[in-house]
C-alpha cells in the first residue's frame, strides 16, 4: 500500500491530546473565521491569525522577518519548538501558516490532520482559557525562495510549459465566476486561468472528516489521471495564495514532490496584470488570449 | 421603540471599549442568539432561494415585511461564528422596525465597532456585502 512520502508532518488528533503540557509542542491554530478560536480552541493552543498577523498590513506581502520573529517570541515558540498548525475549513489556513513558517525556515512543523473538525468528531474539549506563554527570543532565516513563487518567475515557468495547479473552484478556473451583481469586485478584472494549468479543486485533497486523502487516492488524482511528476518544478496557485498552500503541502510532504512553491500572488495578481496571457474554459490550455505584444513582456532574466 | 440606527448604535456603543478578544466573544455571544431558522423556510433553503453567493461560507438570509415591519429572517453555519454574529446584529436592529429605515444603516459600521481591523480587510469586505444585500433586499420591497 502507498504510503505518504514524509508522513512525520502529519500528527494525529490523539497525539496532540497527548502532548497538551509538553514544553516542546506549541499548538496554533489559524482559521478563516478568527471567533472559532475565541469560541473554543485546543486547550494551551495559541491563534495566529493568516491576515492580522501574517500579512504586513501595508506592503501587499508577508510580515518582514522581523515581525516574524516578534511574533514567535510573543506566542512562547523557540526555534527548537514542534509547532503544531490546525484549524477550521480541512486545515487550510493551517497549511497557510504553515508555509509561513517554513518561508522563515521553522524546522520542525506539524499539521494536526482532520483539524478542528476531526478534534471536534472525536468529542474531545474545546478550551475558552486565554493563552499566554513566557515570551522566548527567536531567530528566523531569510525567506525561504524555493517556496514561494513570484510573479516573474510564474511567467517563465508558464512560458516553458511546465507543471501548473489552479486550486479554485471550477466556475473561478473557467473564467465564468468574478464578482455579482451590485457588489464591489472583490478581486481581478479578468477571469480565467494561467494557461496550462491542471485544476484540481483543494477540497479534492481531504475526506469528509477534515483529513487528507491517503496517499493512494493523492496518487491517483495527481500522479495518475493527470499525469504529473514529481521531479518535474511546481507552481500552485489559487485566489490568493491560501487554497494553494494546502496543495503545496500535499504536493511537498504527503506526494513527495521535489520542487513545488507556492504563487501567493496568485489569481489576484495574475487577473490583474496587464498583458499577461489568461486561458478560458474548462481546457487547460483553454481558450488563449493575450494581445501579441505579451510575447515581448517574458522577463529578460 | 428606537430606529434601527439608533438600536445599532447601541450595539455599537457595547462594542466600542473592548480589546479584540472580547469583541470577537461578543459576536459568538451575538452568534449563539440568532434564533434558529423557521421551520417553513427550510423547504426555501432547500431550493437555494436566499442563498448568499458572495460569501464563502454558507449564508442564507430573507428580508421581508411583516405588517409594515422589517423582518430579516437568516440561517449561517455554525463554524462561521464571525458572519453568524454579525448577522444576528442586524436581524435585532431591523426586527419589527420599518422597512425605510434600513437604508439608513451606515456603512462605517465596522470601523466604529472596531471589527475591521481585529477581523482584516478581506473578511470585513465580506461583512460590508452582507450589510449591502441585506439594504438592497429591504429596498426592494413593494411600498405599502
Amino acid at each position: 500500500m502507498a504510503a505518504y512520502v514524509h508522513p512525520e508532518v502529519l500528527v494525529s488528533t490523539a497525539w496532540v491530546a497527548d502532548h497538551l503540557s509538553d514544553p516542546q509542542v506549541r499548538i496554533v491554530e489559524s482559521d478563516e473565521d478568527r471567533a472559532l478560536y475565541v469560541q473554543g480552541h485546543i486547550p494551551g493552543a495559541v491563534e495566529i491569525d493568516w491576515m492580522t498577523d501574517l500579512q504586513d498590513p501595508t506592503c501587499r506581502d508577508y510580515i518582514d522577518r522581523a515581525a516574524f520573529e516578534k511574533l514567535c517570541a510573543e506566542r512562547g515558540i523557540s526555534n527548537d519548538t514542534t509547532v503544531v498548525f490546525y484549524g477550521d475549513k480541512n486545515n487550510w489556513w493551517a497549511c497557510y501558516a504553515f508555509w509561513v513558517f517554513k518561508l522563515y525556515g521553522h524546522h520542525s512543523c506539524r499539521i494536526m490532520d482532520g483539524g478542528r473538525k476531526k478534534w471536534e468528531l472525536d468529542g474531545r474539549a474545546w478550551s475558552t482559557d486565554r493563552v499566554d506563554y513566557p515570551r522566548t527570543h527567536y531567530t528566523a532565516s531569510e525567506q525561504d525562495g524555493s517556496i514561494r513563487a513570484l510573479r516573474d518567475e510564474v511567467l517563465k515557468h508558464q512560458k516553458v510549459g511546465k507543471q501548473l495547479l489552479d486550486v479554485r473552484s471550477p466556475e473561478e478556473y473557467r473564467g465564468e465566476r468574478m464578482h455579482m451583481p451590485d457588489y464591489p469586485n472583490e478581486g481581478a478584472v479578468r477571469g480565467g486561468h494561467i494557461p496550462g494549468a491542471h485544476n484540481v479543486p483543494w477540497p479534492m485533497n481531504c475526506s469528509d472528516d477534515g483529513t487528507f486523502k491517503s496517499a493512494k487516492e493523492l496518487e491517483k488524482l495527481y500522479i495518475k489521471e493527470l499525469k504529473m511528476k514529481r521531479r518535474s518544478p511546481t507552481i500552485a496557485y489559487c485566489r490568493i495564495g491560501e487554497r494553494s498552500s494546502l496543495t503545496w503541502f500535499v504536493l511537498k510532504y504527503l506526494l513527495g514532490f521535489g520542487n513545488v512553491k507556492n504563487y501567493d500572488g496568485s489569481w489576484l495578481e495574475w487577473g490583474n496584470c496587464v498583458r499577461v496571457p489568461i486561458a478560458k474554459g474548462a481546457e487547460p490550455g483553454g481558450a488563449v488570449t493575450a494581445s501579441a505584444a505579451a510575447a515581448s513582456i517574458a522577463p529578460s532574466a | 421603540m428606537t430606529s434601527v440606527t439608533a438600536r445599532l448604535d447601541g450595539i455599537i456603543d457595547e462594542f466600542t471599549d473592548l480589546d479584540s478578544r472580547e469583541k470577537l466573544q461578543l459576536l459568538v455571544d451575538f452568534a449563539n442568539g440568532l434564533p434558529p431558522l423557521p421551520p417553513d423556510y427550510a423547504a426555501r433553503k432547500a431550493a437555494d432561494n436566499g442563498r448568499v453567493h458572495e460569501c464563502q461560507t454558507p449564508v442564507f438570509l430573507w428580508t421581508e415585511a411583516e405588517g409594515g415591519g422589517a423582518r430579516l429572517i437568516a440561517e449561517v453555519a455554525p463554524e462561521a461564528p464571525t458572519v453568524k454574529g454579525f448577522v444576528a446584529i442586524l436581524a435585532e436592529a431591523i426586527n419589527g422596525r420599518p422597512v425605510a429605515e434600513v437604508a439608513a444603516i451606515s456603512d462605517d459600521m465596522l470601523e466604529r465597532m472596531g471589527l475591521a481591523d481585529v477581523l482584516g480587510m478581506l473578511r470585513a469586505r465580506g461583512l460590508r456585502a452582507i450589510v449591502a444585500r441585506v439594504k438592497r433586499g429591504f429596498a426592494a420591497l413593494p411600498a405599502d
